[in-house]
């Protein structure tokens, strides 16, 4: 006999239940655009395919990463990628804080301030990237014009400079997200911790420090998460303004991975230089969790 | 169900309607897709294709143009494809090798041999030997861009200087022109490609080279050492302030706004920067062309090669045969194209209807003797951590000896990846 379900379908047409039916379009576009692709790239960073070699298709398993790992330009990209990353985050974390915290205390025309404050974030960096290109040339650029008229001239894009301007644009851009999250998070906090210390007569300064960032600790964390990651597949001020000059000095990991693959089209270099990326940023993410919870437990 | 089943069929066969459909016209018009970068050159070659419908109404040539980065991901990405998304593609000097010997590019010999009144030799040299890997040729000459200096003659009177004929003179030239605020020479330092184009006109001179005729990198000489310290003395001295990043661009603006007097670039900006309603604005008029110092320029060129996957290989022939006529070569050089064809150069016409007589013969003699910066496997690459080291050295994070010899040994390397 054929068992007939609610809808009077006959169920072994449909193999899957009612639940896994109703996921399935989800899963198999999951499928086709992630995992996928992260395993083909981790296949091919088993392989030495070079896209004008198409001949040269072996498996060489992990020849790519040992090639990588003594080769001292991947280590320097590496350390500028790192660098910038702690950088732009700890600019964004602090001016952040002290955006966000002044904006707490506003009374009127807070949603204005804060749509006019957030708006760089929805400019696409690769906009943004162009932009300060054009502001920072030492031809068109209206900061340098500014500052030669005060009789400062700095070169913004020099050998130890370039790197931080690039931070500082990310700085600019993301800041504002940094706000957001943390805006949130102040304004979610409890009111007693802070009228019992006031009541204490504790210092501003006391309070900020002993009450509002051990509560704001799991906001932090999270935030800064975000943002590192994000910062860590900088590509679009690199590509934009600098295309990793002077040197090697801005080169970053993204922009490294795309100059491998689709600059000298090596394609299995790229995706093992990609997933030494996927690794760390695993890691970093792990630890970082891990080190949430341990707080939240010893609370 | 089965009527569902036959709908989601035939959604799929209209859908593959639709991709096949592209290439055959309603009209039964051949359309031929072509692939550009976005530069005057390829507007011009826009302009041209009406005159080729004329004469091929059956032909639709369909145009897309795109930023130079741009080109190259597409390129690569329909190589791989099936099916090539391009039925006419542009290559730069330095893919030439890589995509040839991957075979993802048509020879042409036999449709050259077989064609009607059709003079390859008449093309530049050195421009033949490009499109020449592992003796086919894969691709025609469509434009160059070979180096040359481009001065302000009224400066370079006013201050009784000739045109350098030797690096000594360039360096002196340059160093007489800056004052306050105006500097002798734009230099365009710029990681990559860019540094090595302009430097190695500075290697030419000194008597260096990069590759030898097999291939063999040469780089790591005394000649190589010299030409890069002369370069940074003159960037130093003679170059505006905070240039290690400029390219093509800034360059061009300084030349044409007067901040700096000459500039070691491509020939075709001459006839732009004279152009009355152009970017010089009141000082066009003023600029002349030169060859570089010791006569050996750095070469690229751009060429129109077919790709062995497209299915419509006979009508690419007839235009790519038809664009580089010795006929419409006359008039495209005519309406401003960068000339590849003695014929062309050497042609009254062209001389009168273009920009005169004395800018076709020195850039007739620019291409004769030019080489291009890097030939063989990986050249884009070998370009690429050649510039590089030698930004470093610009910028002082190395020096001239480190550079030149990281430069070589990385380069060697890269030949053998």
């Amino acid at each position: 006999m054929i068992k007939k379900n609610d809808l009077g379908r006959r169920r072994s047409f449909f193999l899957f239940s009612y639940k896994w039916r109703m996921v399935m379009p989800l899963l198999i576009l999951m499928f086709v655009i992630l995992a996928y692709p992260l395993a083909y790239s981790l296949w091919i960073s088993f392989k030495n395919f070079s896209i004008v070699n198409p001949n040269q298709d072996h498996f060489v398993f992990l020849d790519q990463y040992k090639k990588i790992f003594v080769d001292s330009l991947y280590w320097t990209v590496f350390r500028n990628t790192i660098i910038f990353v702690i950088v732009a985050v700890s600019f964004e974390l602090f001016f952040g804080m002290l955006i966000a915290l002044s904006l707490k205390r506003q009374i009127r025309m807070t949603d204005v301030t804060r749509s006019i404050i957030l708006a760089p974030m929805f400019i696409t960096p690769i906009a943004v990237g162009l932009m300060f290109k054009f502001l920072l040339s030492q031809q068109l650029g209206f900061i340098p014009a500014l500052l030669q008229s005060l009789g400062i001239s700095i070169n913004f894009f020099g050998t130890h400079t370039a790197l931080i301007t690039l931070a500082f644009i990310d700085v600019w851009q993301w800041t504002p997200f940094m706000v957001l999250m943390l805006l949130a998070g102040l304004e979610s906090l409890p009111e007693e911790p802070f009228e019992a210390a006031y009541v204490d007569g504790a210092s501003k300064w006391k309070t900020f420090w002993n009450i509002t960032l051990p509560l704001m600790q799991p906001i932090i964390i999270v935030a800064v998460l975000i943002r590192a990651l994000d910062g860590l597949k900088v590509f679009e001020y690199v590509y934009a303004i600098t295309r990793g000059g002077p040197g090697n000095a801005t080169e970053t990991l993204q922009y490294h991975i795309y100059k491998l693959g689709f600059g000298y089209y090596r394609l299995s270099e790229a995706s093992a230089v990609a997933w030494t990326v996927v690794i760390i940023i695993m890691i970093v993410i792990i630890a970082m969790l891990r080190g949430q919870m341990k707080g939240e437990k010893a609370r | 169900m089965i009527k569902k089943l036959f709908y989601f069929v035939l959604m799929l066969v209209l859908l593959a309607g639709c991709s096949t459909a592209k290439t055959q016209g309603t009209d039964g018009k051949v359309v031929l897709k072509l692939l550009m970068e976005q530069v005057p050159d390829s507007d011009i070659v826009k302009k041209m294709t009406k005159d080729f419908n004329k004469e091929n109404p059956n032909i639709k040539i369909d145009i897309e143009m795109l930023s130079y980065d741009q080109i190259r991901d597409k390129l690569v990405s329909s190589f791989l494809a099936p099916k090539s998304s391009y039925d006419i593609i542009v290559v730069d000097n330095p893919w030439m090798y890589d995509f040839a010997s991957a075979g993802y590019l048509e020879p042409l010999d036999k449709r050259i041999k077989n064609a009607k009144n059709y003079d390859f030799e008449d093309f530049s040299a050195p421009l033949r030997k490009i499109a020449t890997v592992k003796g086919k040729v894969y691709g025609i000459p469509f434009y160059n861009y070979a180096t040359g200096v481009i001065y302000r003659k009224d400066e370079f009177e006013q201050n009784n200087i000739a045109v350098p004929k030797t690096l000594d003179e360039l360096q002196a030239a340059a160093k007489k022109l800056t004052k306050d605020n105006h500097y002798g020479i734009a230099s365009q330092p710029q990681k990559g490609y860019k540094i090595l184009e302009e430097w190695s006109n500075w290697l030419f001179a000194a008597g260096g080279e990069i590759q030898d005729n097999q291939g063999n990198i040469k780089l790591d000489s005394p000649e190589a050492r010299e030409a890069l310290s002369k370069y940074i003395e003159t960037y130093k001295s003679s170059a505006p302030p905070n240039s290690s990043n400029w390219a093509f661009d800034e360059a061009m603006r300084s030349v044409s706004s007067g901040q700096s007097a000459m500039t070691l670039n491509y020939n075709w900006m001459l006839p732009t920067l004279n152009n009355k309603t152009g970017p010089a604005g009141d000082l066009a008029g003023k600029f002349d062309l030169a060859e570089v110092p010791g006569g050996k320029a750095a070469l690229g060129a751009w060429y129109w090669s077919i790709p062995a996957k497209t299915t419509h290989k006979d009508e690419v022939w007839k235009f790519i045969n038809w664009i580089t006529s010795s006929k419409q070569e006359v008039n495209r050089v005519i309406l401003g194209g960068a000339p590849v064809r003695n014929s062309a150069m050497d042609n009254p016409k062209v001389w009168e209807k273009g920009y005169g007589e004395s800018y076709y013969k020195t850039l007739k003699n620019i291409l004769e003797d030019a080489e291009p910066l890097a030939e063989g496997p990986n050249a884009e690459e070998t370009i690429q951590v050649i510039g590089t080291e030698l930004n470093a050295a610009v910028n002082g994070q190395k020096s001239v000896d480190q550079a030149i010899k990281d430069a070589a040994a990385k380069a060697k390397e890269t030949l053998k990846k």
